[in-house]
């Protein structure tokens, strides 16, 4: 792939970056293996149908929960799966605000993996409940019982939170891509796709005006989404920090979990960028220089959450409370010290690798690390839910926790529903920003400078 | 920015760049000749251009205050509300806690704001509209890939076909189009 | 009860039924075989060990049936019931039973032959809980756990439900013809070779009728065989006083109790009266009135070593020579000269300090399964002492003593392997799995030509049989017994039966060839010669009261022969010693069919479903071996193999087996199986000679592991203080000071109610816990689902130890739902499923729940309990019979606590409210409370501070259950009393 920075005159360089991005759905270049892809996310799906079954079924006993560890994998994943949903509007919003403009390349696809992420997330705990047909009585709705939610439990917070969060982002993702679709819709040549594309990109084209507004609306709403994300995972954080649990009820929480998300986002943001830019040939928008940020961002909030690590052992042993530090040492010595010690390795030793600009810079070494960092922030979700539920204050109560066969495969399923709209999203949809690409250009050059894409 | 109706001969002229600055001189050198009634089509949002042709709207900011506004006033009453209509002692905590409901408050703020100013953005800009018609227009399905557009339009007090057509060819355009009116009025 | 155990249960299989005939589309398939191919499931279990027990494994699928998965009413329909005579007050006309009003009637049911007097509450005719009845004198309003789980005995599906003939279902009317020929073949041998073989028995109608059958038939004879029985005290009075005569411990007169291995508060038949005694001298100690000091030696830990004051481990062999030295100090000789160690020196020497302190308020006894002649020793002790007619008293045996006396079974069996026996009558026992093995007891009765067993179960007895005749439950049965104390009760049904069955009595008068009277005739026929001419009066007024009044047998002053006592020489102690004991919560093995009590944890090692062999630390640490590790306990030839539970403070050289599991009962017969396949049978160790104790065992690994389920697997306080201490009855437990919150202070008016628990009473018979089950419909799972933490019971007991593992001081807690004022529970519910009542409760509303289970995570102290699946659904018929209607039957995924007894307090306060008077204290009582033996538990409201709770709480022993999380509970407890031991150290 050249280099389409260097093309002068300009004109014909707008197009090839139009092109370029349009081009992937329309003529699709990976059928084949985006069919292998699709199929295998489509065969994880059925393993959550089925999962899902078994558990409308018999009951959530089918799990490994118990009293004291009423919640389980559900919960450590709802907080996850959340958790990865922030990179999306993070990178999005944060750094137009800060007018960063090389998350011109990053902002699409990172958006769209929030939208399923927190779609994963919002499932858990309805199918977690003991009577989950009866869900919408978290939501607010005339009822002969007149009775409604009750709005100090962290809970009906969640569910504002979640639904708020979802809707936002979708919304912000689609005004963000409808200029785009415009752009596809031009450049389709089938009937097929130019009424598709005609359809979703409502008729934009293009004109100053709606630029105009677009531009305003477009900027407000990414100042409102930065404290929004923010928000969002405090109150899950609250789920657990709210109840006088050793362990969690610390006023720490908040910003660790917020934190967390922001790590486990971009690990994830920068796995799907290095896959993306891989399989579509994408190198002249996903440069190494965007690599290199990711990784800075990488390791920026993996350096925060350790210290999130320090503040959370400080808080106990400064605490003086007996029962805060038991399961402080629990944490590091006790039975779920695994996913404890797991998370700490996982999360924060190759990640010092990213002090290195060439690891940085090395596409594969960066997915490694960013992989090994979702997988630490999964044990610390599962390491913080279950170390303070299974052994609480009174030690008859104390119990353990096994994950069971339906757990594990429910897990499973969920990646189908993760992967699935994902993959279709890839299929059909520009997955970079192609208009925001060219006006950096445009703007770099009445800036007199050496273009970059970003 | 009112458009041309079906009484109009044209719905305008459209002169089609292949840069950015040009059209943006070619829309200052009209806004000097006087036109007032232009449009610019463009593949990415230009600083200052909407001003040159003649944009001056700025309610969708007071939108989403509104909607924010609208949003956290309809989120803390709703709480308040509800747990005074149906009063229960919860956990020896106050009817109103109002820190609990700050959060929920500030969610529907959010939620408020957001959804009021992007739907409000899109009724402003009188979307979904499928079809208009300067995608009649030669070439401007490179509107949205790297041509620029600049269109004076029929309804303009100082249009006149021959008249206008002339200026456009002066500003160095790629090329100079007619738009024709819009079949039925809107 | 147990039935729902199979949701759970075969999760895989019910895949299968429940999915099969749905769309053939291919994951359903795929479903279907994840759940009906065995190999598929065995795969799945080979991969992921965590659905095993998910994947319907046999124990569930047998476990369905205890209690009668089985069986429907169908068996209750089809059966020629008897039609109810005028039982008082039972004759109210259907029209005048008017449902939701509750009938109650004072009747008992008999425990190792004794009667435990209860009040039955019945609904529509239904029997739905028992509760003590206040008026008796020695249970005083008191249950036990065994009383408490009668109930579902009465409604046991797998009682047999008519006559068997080698095996096979007859009809009552052969059995007549064959046994009237029978009997007019015995009239003319005047009954030679006729045997009657019965357990323990103190009803008067039937010594009665067994005196006329052998006044009849005087070559024929009755044996009596109960396998826990005090036979050895008799033995010792006969030794001492030249007759036999039982023994009534008055602890409530004892200043200074000294237990030499005895489990004087332990399960038993005792249990109640005892309790009760002790817990009434415990109180006035309390109230500055009295002393009250419990000194106990013992090789394994029991309740009374837990309330111990101070607490000696000591083997079983050596408390002969503890005891000994007791008599020297007296001044008695026993024969008996062994050195005594350091430790057991002091106690003794603290214990006669003590007597000495408190002449004629002292009493020592010594364990039941010790030797008639330390029995007859501990006499001796006592007379010094000056117990005897204080602390001690003595009346003529309550169980009526049979010819042979202790030796009842064992001349039945010399009998029988002699060919001597024609004909043998085995009435409600089970010898063929109780018996000490070397009695050989099913061999050996082979060779009695007829044999009839009767009882409510086809159990191993009865399959030696050729007929097998079902009894009455004592629910529905007319009959009488004596209780402890020698009150005669009249029981009388609360409902007759459902099945095809015969009263005892009946039978008896079946094998004398008469066939006319009913078994109310019969008891009545007993009390008419006994009352005259004023029967009628004192029949209705027996049956109102449900016992005789002052019908407690005379008190006796024996006087001693004193010719001196010589111990047995006791063994030189080589290797391990064996000691056996009933099972804590099914006994001998008769209640092995009851759910609530299999699922009831046994009070010591917090085990269900199942026994377990009990050993030291040391010991465990010395073999290696941890909880569930199978070990092999064998004696000359003779071996038992069962899974270690490991039991701080028991003695290192001591195994404890326990009885009443491992049933050897065929097939499907009783619980579906799967009664043999719980546990282990001590039998083949035990010896005539010495049933209760055996030395000189041998202990190996096995290398396998047994899963024992368990609802508390850690006993260690760790330095908390959730049970506090203090060292006299005034001493602060806790400062009383209110503790700051952000939350408005919400003013209560009365009634507000609450609960306190004296940890200083509780001796953790678990009574409270059954009561609790019986009275809120809660479900029993099965012992899978207990093993994963999934048990029901809204009210636990804890139990705790403190300090060294080889001697550790033990506590008991009861854990009910706090109800805290600040409860964090109903802060975490998002639907207000769980909120605050007006008057102070913390409400869990079922049909509103969603089960999101965040109170319960949120709750500190993990009082609320979850249907993880849909427990209640479909169970038998006869189990919801057995339902209270008051209290809701929960549904799949909803969450459930301790409600205070809600629906009492409503009744209380409606009933109040109808007769327009306003409620007083005591007006309501929990039915955790009302069962408890010790009164540890007191319940009502706390704005009234004249109320017994109130006054309780403002005790300066009153303290709260982890204070520092600041939940403001209703729940608080009194402190435990420890009383400071010299040269004892509590870490």
């Amino acid at each position: 792939m050249t280099d389409l920075t260097a093309h002068p005159p300009r004109g014909r360089r707008y197009a090839e970056i139009t092109g370029e991005i349009t081009r992937v759905p329309l003529d699709f270049p990976q059928r084949r293996n985006w069919w292998i892809l699709f199929s295998f996310s489509l065969l994880l799906l059925l393993v959550f149908i089925v999962s899902a079954g078994v558990l409308f079924t018999f009951g959530v006993g089918v799990w490994g929960n118990n009293i004291p560890v009423n919640w389980g994998i559900a919960i450590s994943n709802y907080v996850f799966f959340l958790g990865i949903g922030h990179a999306g509007t993070l990178i999005s919003a944060m750094l137009l605000v800060l007018n960063e403009n090389w998350r011109n390349s990053l902002n699409r696809f990172a958006e769209a993996m929030t939208l399923v992420a927190v779609t994963c997330a919002g499932l858990y705990p309805i199918l977690h409940l003991g009577r989950p047909w009866l869900f919408y009585w978290m939501a607010l709705y005339p009822n002969t019982m007149t009775i409604q939610p009750q709005f100090r439990s962290p809970l009906t917070w969640d569910f504002f939170a979640v639904l708020t969060y979802l809707t936002v982002s979708l919304l912000f993702w689609y005004i963000g891509i409808l200029p785009d679709l415009a752009a596809s819709r031009d450049r389709a040549r089938k009937r097929r796709w130019q009424v598709f594309y005609g359809l979703i990109s409502l008729g934009w084209r293009g004109s100053a005006f709606h630029w105009a507004r677009w531009r305003t609306c477009y900027a407000i709403t990414a100042v409102i989404a930065v404290p929004l994300v923010v928000s969002v995972h405090s109150e899950i954080s609250l789920l657990f920090a709210a109840g006088p649990i050793p362990g969690w009820t610390s006023t720490v929480f908040p910003p660790y979990f917020v934190l967390g998300a922001a790590f486990s986002g971009f690990a994830v943001v920068s796995m799907i960028a290095v896959v993306l830019r891989h399989a579509f040939g994408l190198y002249a928008f996903v440069t190494d220089r965007h690599l290199d940020l990711l990784a800075k961002m990488l390791l920026t909030t993996g350096l925060m959450t350790a210290y999130g690590y320090c503040i959370e052992v400080f808080d106990a042993l400064y605490s003086g409370e007996k029962q805060d530090i038991a399961t402080m040492f629990d944490r590091l010595t006790g039975g779920v010290a695994w996913s404890y010690w797991s998370a700490v390795i996982c999360n924060f030793v190759p990640l010092q690798l990213l002090w290195l600009a060439r690891v940085r810079r090395n596409p594969w070494l960066l997915f490694l690390i960013s992989l090994s960092a979702t997988i630490g922030m999964w044990f610390e979700r599962y390491m913080l839910l279950v170390s303070s539920l299974y052994r609480d204050y009174l030690v008859s109560s104390w119990d353990s926790y096994f994950p069971s066969f339906w757990e594990w495969s429910l897990f499973a399923g969920m990646l189908g529903v993760f992967l699935t709209p994902f993959l279709l999203f890839v299929r059909f949809l520009p997955m970079m920003s192609a208009f925001e690409i060219k006006e950096a250009v445009f703007e770099q050059e009445q800036e007199g400078e050496e273009p970059r894409h970003a | 920015m009112r458009e041309p109706t079906a009484k109009n001969p044209l719905f305008g002229l459209m002169a089609e760049f292949d840069d950015g600055e040009r059209l943006m001189e070619a829309a200052r050198s009209a806004r000097d000749a006087g036109f007032r009634r232009m449009d610019a089509y463009t593949p990415f949002p230009i600083e200052g251009l909407a001003e040159l042709v003649g944009f001056r709207d700025n309610r969708l900011p007071w939108i989403f205050l509104a909607g924010g506004i609208g949003g956290a006033a309809i989120g803390f009453f709703m709480q308040a509300g509800i747990s005074l209509a149906y009063p229960l002692d919860v956990g020896g905590r106050p009817t109103v806690a109002v820190p609990a409901f700050m959060l929920i408050t500030f969610e529907l703020l959010v939620l408020g704001a957001v959804s009021a100013g992007i739907f409000g953005m899109l009724l402003l800009n009188h979307l979904p509209r499928l079809h208009h018609p300067v995608f009649g227009a030669p070439n401007f399905a490179l509107a949205s890939s790297n041509k620029f557009f600049l269109v004076i339009l029929g309804n303009d007090q100082k249009f006149d076909p021959k008249k206008t057509r002339a200026f456009l060819e002066r500003l160095k355009p790629v090329a100079v189009g007619e738009i024709a009116r819009a079949e039925e009025p809107e | 009860m147990s039935l729902r155990d199979g949701h759970n249960g075969a999760v895989g299989a019910r895949i299968g039924e429940s999915l099969r005939g749905k769309s053939g589309r291919t994951f359903w398939r795929s479903l279907d075989e994840l759940a009906g191919t065995e190999d598929f499931r065995r795969f799945l279990e080979a991969e992921f060990p965590s659905i095993a027990p998910d994947a319907g494994s046999v124990n569930r699928r047998a476990l369905l049936k205890i209690m009668g998965a089985s069986l429907a009413m169908a068996g209750l329909a089809g059966c020629g019931g008897e039609t109810d005579e005028e039982a008082l007050p039972y004759v109210v006309a259907p029209e005048n039973v008017i449902p939701g009003n509750p009938k109650w009637y004072a009747t008992s049911v008999t425990f190792g032959g004794y009667a435990q007097p209860v009040l039955g509450k019945t609904h529509t005719g239904r029997p739905v809980k028992l509760e003590g009845n206040p008026d008796h004198p020695a249970a005083k309003g008191a249950t036990d756990a065994f009383t408490q789980a009668a109930l579902i005995g009465l409604y046991d599906p797998d009682r047999t439900k008519a006559p068997l003939h080698l095996g096979r279902a007859t009809t009552w009317s052969t059995f007549d013809a064959a046994i009237r020929e029978q009997a007019e073949k015995l009239d003319g041998t005047k009954g030679q070779g006729l045997r009657l073989l019965t357990g323990a028995v103190s009803s008067p109608t039937l010594q009665r009728q067994i005196g006329d059958l052998l006044r009849r038939w005087p070559n024929a004879r009755w044996h009596a065989f109960e396998p826990a029985q005090e036979t050895t005290r008799r033995d010792a009075s006969r030794q001492v006083f030249g007759e036999p005569l039982d023994w009534h411990l008055r602890l409530d007169k004892a200043a200074v109790i000294v237990a030499l291995d005895d489990d004087l508060l332990g399960p038993g038949p005792r249990q109640v009266h005892h309790g009760r005694m002790w817990s009434e001298r415990r109180q006035a100690f309390h109230n500055g009135k009295a002393a009250c000091t419990l000194l106990v030696a013992e090789p394994t830990p029991s309740l009374t070593g837990t309330m111990a004051t101070e607490r000696l481990v000591v083997p079983h062999a050596r408390i002969a020579i503890l005891l000994a030295a007791f008599a020297q100090a007296l001044g008695l000789q026993s024969g008996v000269q062994a050195p005594l160690d350091e430790a057991a020196k002091a106690f003794a020497e603290h214990a006669l300090e003590r007597c000495r302190r408190n002449p004629g308020a002292a009493l020592i006894s010594v364990g039941a399964q010790h030797a008639a002649e330390l029995q007859a020793l501990a006499l001796l002790v006592n007379e010094r002492l000056g117990a005897l007619g204080n602390t001690l008293g003595f009346t003529d045996p309550v169980i009526a003593e049979p010819p042979d006396g202790s030796a009842s079974l064992e001349a039945l069996v010399s009998d029988m392997s002699r060919g001597q026996v024609g004909t043998l009558l085995i009435l409600d026992c089970n010898p063929a799995y109780t018996a000490p093995v070397d009695l050989d007891f099913a061999d050996v009765i082979e060779r009695v030509p007829l044999r009839l067993h009767a009882g409510l179960h086809h159990d191993e007895t009865a399959a030696l049989c050729h007929w097998h005749l079902p009894l009455q439950h004592d629910l529905e049965a007319w009959t009488d017994a004596r209780a402890v104390d020698g009150t005669v009760g009249i029981i009388q049904p609360l409902v007759r039966p459902f099945y095809d069955v015969r009263s005892k009595h009946v039978l008896l008068e079946n094998i004398a060839g008469r066939f006319d009277a009913t078994d109310r005739d019969l008891v009545q026929a007993t009390w008419r010669t006994a009352w005259g001419q004023d029967f009628d009066a004192r029949w209705r007024d027996t049956l109102y009261r449900g016992f005789i009044p002052d019908s407690v047998l005379p008190e006796k002053a024996p006087t001693f022969n004193t010719n001196p006592i010589t111990l047995p020489q006791p063994p030189k102690a080589d290797g391990l010693t064996v000691l056996f004991r009933p099972d804590p919560t099914i006994w001998d093995g008769r209640f092995a069919n009851n759910a609530w009590l299999q699922e009831l944890p046994k009070p010591i090692g917090k085990i269900v479903w199942g026994n377990a062999v009990f050993i030291a630390p040391a010991l465990a640490g010395k073999l290696e071996v941890e909880n569930g590790n199978e070990v092999r306990v064998s004696q000359d030839g003779a071996a038992v193999t069962g899974p270690v539970w490991i039991v701080p403070g028991q003695e290192p050289d001591t195994i404890v087996l326990t009885l009443g599991y491992g049933r050897r009962i065929s097939g499907e017969d009783i619980g579906g199986g799967l009664l043999h396949e719980l546990g282990y049978d001590a039998t083949p160790l035990r010896r005539a000679a010495g049933p209760w104790a055996l030395a000189g065992a041998e202990i190996a690994v096995t290398g396998n592991h047994q899963d024992i389920a368990s609802t508390q697997y850690h006993s260690a306080m760790d330095g908390y203080d959730f049970v506090r201490t203090v060292s006299a009855p005034d001493e602060q437990a806790a400062e009383k000071k209110k503790q700051p919150s952000f939350y408005p202070n919400r003013k209560w008016d009365s009634p507000s109610w609450g609960m306190s628990v004296d940890v200083d009473l509780c001796i953790g018979c678990n009574a409270c816990v059954v009561a609790c089950m019986a009275e809120n419909n809660i479900p029993v799972v099965g012992k899978e689902l207990v093993a994963m933490g999934r048990e029901m019971h809204w009210l636990r007991i804890d139990r705790y130890h403190e300090g060294d593992p080889a001697d550790p001081a033990m506590y008991f807690q009861p854990v009910p739902c706090m109800h805290c004022e600040q409860a964090p529970c109903e802060m975490g519910c998002p639907v207000n499923a769980t909120t605050h009542s007006p008057d102070g409760l913390n409400q869990q509303i079922y049909n509103r729940c969603i089960g999101t289970r965040t109170c319960s995570s949120f709750c500190p102290y993990k009082v609320r309990h979850f249907n993880w699946f849909d427990y209640t659904a479909d169970d038998p018929p006869e189990t919801q019979a057995a339902r209270n209607p008051d209290v809701t039957v929960r549904q799949r995924g909803v969450m459930e606590k301790c409600t205070y007894c809600v629906q009492r307090i409503r009744e209380a306060q409606i009933s109040a409210q109808k007769d327009g008077r306003i409620l007083v204290d005591g007006d309501v009582r929990t039915a955790c409370q009302q069962a408890c033996p010790t009164q540890a538990i007191s319940f009502g409201d706390v704005i009234d501070p004249e109320s017994a709770v109130s006054r309780r709480k403002a005790s300066p022993r009153d303290y709260t259950l982890l204070e520092e999380v600041n939940t403001r509970p209703r729940t608080t407890y009194l402190a435990r009393i420890t009383e400071s031991v010299p040269g004892k150290a509590k870490s």
